[in-house]
Formats: C-alpha cells, structure tokens, sequence
C-alpha cells in the first residue's frame, strides 16, 4: 500500500508584477497632481460649456460661501525666479497685506500693527478671510486653531465685510484687499485683471444670485468689470 | 523577507560543483506602502481643473442717454432668471431631482407705462403683460427644448453658418495641422458671430434676488450654446419686479 503524500505547497505569491503595478500607478498620480487648496468651505460650482481653464497663476480668487462670506486668495507668479523672487506666491501676499494695512489705516481710527512675523504668518495662508480688526488675533493663532475658527460661518467674525459701498474714498475691506491686490507692483497679474482672467469668482450653485451681485457690484464700483466666474464642466446630460 | 533558496534536490553532489541559488524577495510590504501612497495622492489630487466663463459687467458711471447704445427693438430680448424656493429659502427640486430653476421673458420693450402701473395699484392685474415662462433643459436629441428653442430660433442666422463652419473644422478642411485648424475655426466663427449684417438677438439677463447663481450661470451658458455675441447682465428694474409679480399672481404654482 502506498502512502498518501500530502505535498506542502507554498503559499508565497510572487508579489513582483503587483509591486510593478502599483510603482507604474504612484507615478502617474505624483506626475498629474496638483493640490486641493485648502477652502475655507467647499463650494459646488455651476457647471457650464465653458473650456477656458481657470489659470494657476497671476490670480485673485474671491469665494463666496452661501451664506455670503467672502474670502479672498491669492497666487503669485508660477515661477518662482521671475525678476528675482519677488512676485512669488508668498511675497506676494506679503506686499498685499502691508497695502491694505496701510489703506485700512488712512480711513479708520483702530489702527492695525503688524508685526513681521504676523506678516510672514499671513503669506502661509490660503484663503483669507477675516475682518481687519481680527487680523492680529488670527495671525497669533496655530495653525489648526485658524482652521476651525474660519471655517465656523456663523462666527460674525469671519469674511472679508463688504457692504453696498459705491464711494471710493471710504472704501470697504473687500474693496480696500482688491485694490491692494492690484496696485501690488506684479505688472502680470495687474495684467491679468485688466483682461479679466486674473479675478476669479467662485460661489455655491446654490446660493442667491442676491449674495452673490453684492460681490458683483463691489468690484463693478472698483471698475473691475472684466472677470471670470468659475464652473466645472459640463456633463452630458445636463 | 528576502530568503535564498538552495536547491539541492537529493542526490548526489559533485564535489567542486556550485550551489544553484535562487532569490526570493517578497514584495508584499513594498505593495502595501505603495498602495498607501497611491490612496495618498488619489485622495489629495484635483485632476478636474475648474473652466471659467469671462464675463464683463457695464460701468457704473452715469452716461449720457444720448450716448448710450440703443438695441434694436425687435432684436431685444430680456430674460429674467428666477428660483422656486420654499419657506426656508431651500431650493425646490422637481420630480427627477433637478433644481427648478426657471427663466421668464419677454421680447422688445416691456410695455408697461405709467397709466398700467396705475391699473395694477388699482386692480391688482397688469394689463397687456408679455412675460412668458420657460425651463432650462437640455436637447431632446438634435432638438432644442425650452429657453435653448427661444434662443436658438432667433439666432438661426448665425447658428446655421456657425453650422457649415464647424461641420468643415471637424473634417479638417480649413488646415490640415491641427491647431491650425482650431484658432481658424475660432477666429472665423467670431467673426460670424460679431457680424452686423445678419440679424442677431441682443440678450438683456437679469435675476431676481432669489434666483440661484446656478440660474444665472445657466443663462450665461446658453448665450455660449447659442453663440449669441452681444448680451449683458443687468439689474432688475421696478417694471420687471412689477410684470414678475403679475405673473407670478395669473399663474399661481400647482
């Protein structure tokens, strides 16, 4: 009588093809991607025909959420040598906020101070949002603790205040950020807002077309009249 | 991990005779970190960039009524975008989901005087109101429906060219390099698009206050659908609220 042999069979599985899958996957993920930018909340864009892309640089984009807070970010050149640095993302923003600083000033008695380090603070974040008389609280927060504080929109403290104000000479602090942003001495990006593609804005398909033209009409008495208003594609079905 | 296998099957060895190895690395952990990774990027990657529409808005200084470009009458078409909303300020959605975004319009001038506001403040009705409704929908097939039909049957001029023009860009007939292709294309059709000698519509859109931004940029897109050149947003106007609310009062919703 024979024995019955009972073979010991391996169980390894030659993982090689799956790891080369896998390398070939990575790479095509960490070649197309650009980063989410952090919102301070996420906003459902209309969707339209439109196949004009929203540019990455030279850009000034303003959203507003649906219960009509505004917040602003910027982006400065995308290469970052160009006439030496100095119109890179954060100089950018650096240069920005020490203009409106000083237009803040001119037109109000509680004056603002900033101190360096608050100024570099302010270049790190995306979007902005805050009454200027919060700016110096908000700058000392960690990072986490300004996470969650603007992105609380029933805080009466948060967004950019902007009220039906046609004068120019007692601007509002939305009017007060767009014109820093276009006198900050990038000749591209003031370029850019002539055109219209430099201004960008973005709202929730949802919200009131009222909340939205207080924006609308801000920058129509800045004289911005050219700007892009954002959309995702649109599918077929629509 | 990585283990090195002998192979020596029995048998005898001839002495001085190398040792026959093989090299086993298990790859397992390097999957796992690498499918980390990919959840990573996947998760953290927008690979949809936003389109925009260009939109440009009239100044606001005061001009002159004498300077002011003046629409033909019969070219004039005005469309006022408005939201069904409940009580809460909730948009309302029809039965397959859709927000009820709807558009109202008229042709020419309203035609509403002194004397019909009057009629309204007594009788609580407008006389000769011209503000009919539609919906924003899609094609049925090569047929446009609802405010694309109103649109697109004024701008026949320009759509049938536009037409003859695409139909050559697709097959390629106006340059056989592809990009080339596509600015000619681009170019000519807004030269049709800008020409004055056919008839072409002029768009007035406005919105109520409660009209949803997905109304108004509906609108926008069907002035690209429609390859209409000269449209403008504009503010709502007392005539407009007051046709608005006629109609809103003759046609109750169900």
């Amino acid at each position: 009588m024979g024995k019955v042999k009972i073979k010991r069979k391996s169980t390894l599985i030659d993982m090689t093809a799956m790891s080369d899958v896998t390398v070939l996957l990575l790479t095509f993920f960490m070649l197309t991607s650009t980063f989410l930018q952090k919102e301070p909340v996420t906003v459902l864009t209309p969707s339209s025909v439109s196949e004009t892309k929203v540019p990455t640089a030279n850009l000034a984009s303003i959203l507003v959420s649906p219960e009509g807070k505004v917040f602003i970010s910027i982006a400065g050149e995308a290469d970052p040598n160009v006439a030496g640095g100095e119109w890179a993302t954060e100089p950018i923003r650096k240069e920005v906020l020490k203009n409106a600083v000083a237009e803040y000033n001119k037109t109000h008695s509680n004056k603002v101070n900033l101190t360096e380090a608050e100024v570099d603070a302010f270049s790190k974040i995306g979007s902005f949002g805050v009454p200027m008389k919060d700016m110096k609280k908000f700058l000392a927060m960690s990072q986490t603790e300004q996470d969650k504080y603007i992105t609380d929109m029933s805080n009466p403290g948060v967004g950019i205040p902007l009220d039906d104000n046609k004068d120019l000479t007692k601007p509002n602090e939305f009017q007060i950020w767009m014109r820093a942003i276009y006198s900050s001495g990038n000749e591209n990006l003031q370029s850019q807002m002539k055109k219209g593609e430099g201004i960008a804005v973005k709202a929730d398909k949802d919200t009131p077309y009222e909340t939205v033209h207080n924006v609308l009409d801000n920058l129509q008495t800045l004289k911005m009249n050219r700007f892009s208003l954002m959309t995702a594609l649109k599918t077929e079905q629509d | 991990m990585a283990q090195i296998e002998q192979s020596d099957k029995g048998g005898k060895k001839k002495k001085g005779a190398q040792k026959k190895m093989s090299i086993h690395v298990d790859f397992t952990p390097m999957v796992d970190m690498n499918m980390l990774l990919i959840t990573f990027f996947m998760l953290c990657t927008t690979m949809i960039k936003s389109q925009t529409l260009q939109i440009t808005l009239p100044t606001n200084e005061k001009v002159e009524q004498s300077d002011m470009n003046q629409a033909k009458e019969s070219e004039a078409i005005t469309l006022i975008v408005d939201t069904e909303r409940d009580a809460e300020g909730n948009i309302k959605k029809d039965e397959n989901g859709k927000p009820m975004n709807i558009v109202y319009y008229y042709e020419g001038k309203p035609e509403v005087d002194n004397d019909a506001i009057q009629a309204f403040i007594s009788t609580g009705s407008l006389p000769n109101n011209k503000l009919s409704q539609e919906a924003f929908i899609g094609n049925e097939g090569n047929v446009q429906r609802g405010i694309r039909k109103i649109l697109h049957d004024r701008n026949t001029a320009v759509l049938s060219k536009i037409d003859v023009l695409k139909k050559d860009w697709r097959e390629k007939k106006l340059s056989s390099n592809k990009d080339a292709n596509d600015s000619i294309y681009q170019a000519r059709a807004k030269e049709i698009r800008n020409d004055s000698t056919l008839t072409r519509p002029v768009v007035v859109i406005k919105a109520t206050n409660r009209a949803s931004w997905e109304g108004l940029i509906g609108a926008l897109d069907e002035m690209q659908i429609n390859q209409i050149s000269r449209y403008q947003i504009d503010n709502m106007n007392k005539i407009d609220s007051l046709m608005l609310e006629d109609y809103l009062k003759k046609h109750p919703s169900k």
